[in-house]
């Protein structure tokens, strides 16, 4: 039995709600099959007011043993520092973060916000927001860049906006069986089993991105996102179109512009205008070229590519 | 696929262009904003093809700027098969070699 607690800080509730329609395990899946004890959750938590406030004070005395601590939304610190912005039972939520993550096995962030600061922190930041080991790519955080938990790992970030149902519930499966070992986390401390290959691995749209088709404005089946619609498929870790998303399918196979939501940076640009599903371009080419690949090869790339396109490739065609 | 209207509006762009009709070649659109506020232009200015060719800077021969060619030919909107530039704001038949100030790759 491992006991689960998920708190929320800076948060929609996305990333609750993705949990809740994960499939394989599902939650229910967690409590029965895999032994995971949910001592409080704010969806399916039975505890109100006071109980729960007892409840965690236990976990920090250590009476009852907190294994696994997730927690979904961002650290806020407004206003000066002090975090009085988001209090939970009797104190700032920041301060029960760090006194719950110090005492548990296994310290989980969800989402971007509790990971990186997702929206929250976007600038100019006025709640003062910051995930629980990173803000954006700067390392520190709520918790500081040398913080371990008590099994020794650093926070395991699953980004996403929201993450992926399935990510959260095997991540954690993974953890609560004892197999946090063969976890192996990336510079970011994410999953690699997860966030090894693209967005755009498995996307039904490669074979207009190998041969330089656009998709120019939405509900097109043809073309590739990238070009013109701002998709980030191609600088973006994630398994969205090897994991599908309701087992059906992603973003991009419905037409819909990767945002890089698994990345520290998101949301690019700090959403300015004209930033949002619009490429950024240099004088024509992508401002942000697909990862490794460098101007003057792409330019080549472009050219011989579009040279070689099949007429099949410039026509509708079916990719979801 | 290219179909008989389409080569009849490509000479009438390609007469146009031969013709002398000035377009706004320069200033190339160097980042998103400027692309932007061309298409911006072209969606409420762009009424007629003379307008349309004048607010995306068409000529009849490749342009070079920033070191880079930027023909239609190896443009994200040109459909090859059909020679045919596929940008919802212009959507007309173009030849490989003309060039415009909207290109991208």
């Amino acid at each position: 039995m491992a006991n689960l607690l998920w708190l929320q800080g800076g948060a929609c509730s996305g990333n609750t709600m993705s949990f809740l329609n994960a499939e394989e395990p599902s939650a229910c899946d967690l409590v029965t099959d895999f032994g995971i004890n949910v001592l409080w959750h704010p969806s399916l938590g039975l505890e109100l007011g006071e109980n729960v406030k007892v409840m965690m004070e236990k976990c920090l005395s250590g009476e009852i043993p907190l294994d696994i601590f997730v927690f979904e939304g961002s650290v806020i610190n407004a206003p000066n520092g002090t975090g009085e912005w988001n209090r939970f039972c009797g104190r700032p939520m920041k301060d029960w973060v760090a006194d719950l993550s110090a005492k548990a096995q296994f310290v989980v962030a969800i989402g971007d916000c509790a990971t990186w600061g997702g929206i929250p922190a976007t600038a100019p930041n006025p709640s003062e927001s910051e995930g629980l080991q990173f803000l954006k790519r700067a390392k520190g955080g709520a918790l500081g860049e040398g913080f371990t938990s008590q099994a020794g790992l650093p926070v395991i970030n699953i980004p996403g906006c929201p993450a992926h149902p399935d990510w959260v519930t095997q991540i954690l499966v993974a953890v609560a069986t004892g197999r946090a070992g063969d976890l192996t986390l990336d510079e970011f401390h994410r999953p690699k089993t997860f966030f090894s290959s693209f967005t755009q691995t498995g996307c039904t749209r490669n074979m207009h991105f190998a041969y330089k088709v656009s998709t120019t404005a939405f509900g097109q089946r043809k073309g590739c996102l990238y070009y013109d619609l701002g998709c980030r498929g191609p600088m973006t870790h994630s398994p969205c179109n090897r994991i599908l998303w309701n087992r059906v399918s992603s973003k991009t196979r419905a037409g819909m512009p990767c945002l890089g939501c698994t990345e520290p940076e998101f949301p690019f640009f700090d959403l300015a205008p004209g930033t949002v599903f619009k490429t950024q371009t240099v004088m024509g080419v992508p401002k942000d070229l697909p990862l490794g690949v460098d101007r003057t090869g792409y330019v080549k790339l472009t050219a011989a590519a579009k040279g070689a396109a099949p007429a099949w490739a410039e026509e509708d065609i079916f990719v979801v | 696929m290219a179909t008989d209207a389409d080569e009849t509006l490509r000479r009438e762009i390609a007469g146009l262009l031969a013709g002398g009709l000035e377009t706004e070649v320069f200033p190339r659109a160097e980042d998103s904003a400027q692309v932007n506020a061309i298409v911006s232009r072209l969606q409420s200015e762009g009424k007629d093809l003379a307008s349309k060719l004048v607010i995306a800077g068409f000529t009849d021969h490749t342009i070079t700027a920033d070191e880079l060619e930027q023909p239609c030919e190896t443009c994200m909107y040109y459909l090859i098969k059909r020679r045919f530039c596929d940008l919802p704001e212009l959507m007309l038949p173009v030849e490989p070699e003309w060039s415009c100030r909207l290109w991208r790759i």
